[in-house]
């Protein structure tokens, strides 16, 4: 079984081609990071530009480097949101064209479960286990029942958590995106100079807040001396990223180590956390989860970083794994910019409509 | 020579098949949005009626704009696609010159034609065609009062031209000729592209067997970005 998955929903293009031996035959990502560097964030009208110009040239890439033909395939699977829903429809358009020509099946792929199911394409994994979710849009923890099966136990009432490494990036002067920089200059810097909030931390449930440390981390900088050029010293970008590394992780490990509890009360037997999305390959929260996880009697799984981030072989994954349970689309699917894994979960409190 | 051609990039969504320059099957429907859940179902019909395969085609056509920005991708994702995978020829025309060639010959006569399309804003996309169709310049987007600029001045005051309007924003395009003294008729065709019409001219524009580059969205305008501020610490 081998399938086409393509990823159009950010600033990633992406074409895969996966089997069902969970080989990754094919893995072609294009960043659109220099578009966008100048606007300092993603611009959707760029983003979904930038994907018509190079999704047709990276799918046929992608079958080449696979060593098969369009004939091959078994299935075409496409990013049908959440996301930036120009950039989705250039996917999910390509990937219904692709679907009628071929005659092979349509398949509408939700981007969080692509992230969600990463973990079982890089090694055995059964139903059910923990999921972190964080990536620039979303801060999730969620129990993954089976394909298509999800279970919220908590989400972000304001920023995605990797929202807030972007914002604290410009802030310092690091650039978009934020993310790596802000990781690489913690590694350098003191964490208890510059004393920063864990919002929720002690709080029961599984919810995030990233607003109010973001807030903290500006009133910091702006309490700093700067030099005429209005730069902040080398070692004053270092502390305060080191500070906002360890106010995140204190965070993630208590709200995780909530949700490792609701996960025991109702699923025994052998247990997992899996961390997913573009702010799982930060190294430092990787290894304070695994300590977590590994206290707790969990196993961690934490994919490669290049699986962590866009890609389009999680979106094949994820259509090998529906393909499997049945789960094809019409092509009239419509795609969507809001798109719950778990629709029936109760909105958090005080949550905005986007939580 | 077996064409599929389609459009997306405006009011309607619409599908054709052109066979020996005869259309053997369309669909057309107005629709604001929609586009992407109908497209590739109208494509199925009109391939079913007509009882063509992907793989009998010579060629797949479609409008690269200029018209609604997500629009004009989703045409364009699709005809991309459907090259790709059938490993087609994908030809484009403007929507401006699908509408133009829309516009009946007894409406053209010894009038210049300006097709005007929405934009969705204060300006609009225009072009002007002499009376035989050949474009009067290139595809613009400028705001009503600034059409006359692309009217040949054939003499003074009134006679100075005869003109036939086309597309979903003649009325606005009419009313500003109006006020700037240039008598104008509202032309009776399709006020958005006709498939069939692409198809059509795709296919007269094209040696069959010639190799095309792949069609380039036609945008008029850049994406509406603003720089951030001065930052406040630079590095």
């Amino acid at each position: 079984m081998r399938v086409l998955g393509i990823e159009t929903s950010c600033d990633e293009t992406a074409a895969a081609v996966v089997d069902g031996e969970r080989r990754i035959l094919a893995d072609e990502v294009l960043s659109q990071q220099d578009d966008h560097r100048p606007f300092g964030g993603i611009v959707p009208e760029v983003a979904a530009r930038a994907h018509l110009e190079h999704i047709d040239g990276l799918i046929e890439r992608a079958v080449e480097k696979a060593g098969i033909t369009f004939a091959d395939l078994d299935a075409v699977a496409a990013t049908a949101g959440p996301g930036l829903i120009g950039g989705v429809l250039v996917g999910a358009m390509t990937a219904k064209a692709l679907s009628a020509v071929l005659k092979k099946p349509f398949i509408a792929v939700n981007h969080l479960e692509g992230h969600a199911l990463t973990a079982r394409l890089i090694g055995n994994l059964d139903f059910p286990y923990l999921l972190l979710l964080v990536s620039g849009g979303h801060c999730q923890l969620l129990v993954v029942e089976g394909v298509g099966r999800y279970r919220r136990l908590g989400t972000t009432i304001d920023d995605a958590l990797g929202e807030a490494f972007d914002k604290t990036a410009i802030m310092l002067g690091l650039g978009y995106p934020g993310g790596p920089a802000v990781e690489t200059w913690a590694a350098k810097g003191e964490p208890k100079r510059f004393p920063l909030p864990r919002p929720l931390k002690g709080r029961p449930g599984c919810d995030f807040s990233f607003s109010g440390l973001k807030t903290k981390v500006r009133q910091t900088v702006e309490a700093l001396p700067q030099d005429e050029n209005g730069k902040l010293t080398d070692n004053d970008i270092a502390d305060i990223c080191a500070a906002f590394q360890a106010a995140v992780e204190d965070v993630l490990a208590n709200r995780t180590a909530n949700a490792i509890a609701a996960f025991r009360a109702r699923h025994l037997g052998p247990a997992a956390l899996v961390v997913a999305g573009g702010v799982a390959a930060n190294a430092a929260i990787r290894k304070r989860l695994a300590a977590l996880a590994s206290e707790q009697g969990f196993r961690f799984i934490a994919p490669p970083p290049r699986l962590c981030t866009d890609n389009g072989a999680m979106i094949a994954w994820a259509g090998i794994e529906r393909l499997r349970a049945g789960l094809t689309d019409g092509l009239d699917f419509a795609a969507r910019p809001r798109w719950p894994l778990d629709p029936d979960a109760p909105a958090a409190a005080g949550a905005g409509v986007k939580a | 020579m077996r064409i599929l051609g389609f459009d997306t990039a405006t009011n309607a969504c619409s599908t054709a098949i052109v066979r020996d320059g005869r259309v053997v099957a369309r669909r057309l429907e107005p629709m604001a949005r929609g586009h992407a859940e109908r497209l590739m179902p109208m494509i199925l019909e009109v391939m079913d009626e007509a009882g063509e395969d992907f793989s009998a085609l010579d060629a797949v056509a479609v409008t690269n704009g200029p018209g609604a920005f997500t629009g004009l991708r989703i045409g364009l994702a699709a005809a991309r696609g459907l090259a790709l995978a059938g490993r087609l020829p994908c030809l484009a025309v403007t929507t401006l010159e699908a509408v133009a060639a829309g516009v009946p010959e007894a409406e053209l006569h010894e009038r210049q034609l300006l097709v005007v399309l929405d934009a969705k804003r204060a300006d609009v996309y225009a072009q002007a065609f002499a009376p035989d169709l050949t474009p009067m310049g290139e595809p613009r987007a400028l705001l009503p009062d600034e059409l006359p600029t692309l009217l040949m001045a054939g003499g003074k005051g009134r006679d100075r031209c005869a003109v036939v309007v086309a597309g979903d924003a003649a009325g606005r395009a009419l009313a500003a000729l109006d006020a700037a003294g240039i008598t104008a008729i509202r032309s009776a065709a399709l006020d958005s592209p006709d498939a069939a019409v692409v198809a059509g001219l795709a296919a007269a524009r094209w040696t069959p067997g010639a190799m095309v580059a792949k069609p380039r969205p036609l945008y008029l305008r850049p994406p509406s970005t603003t720089t951030p501020k001065k930052r406040r610490r630079t590095r």
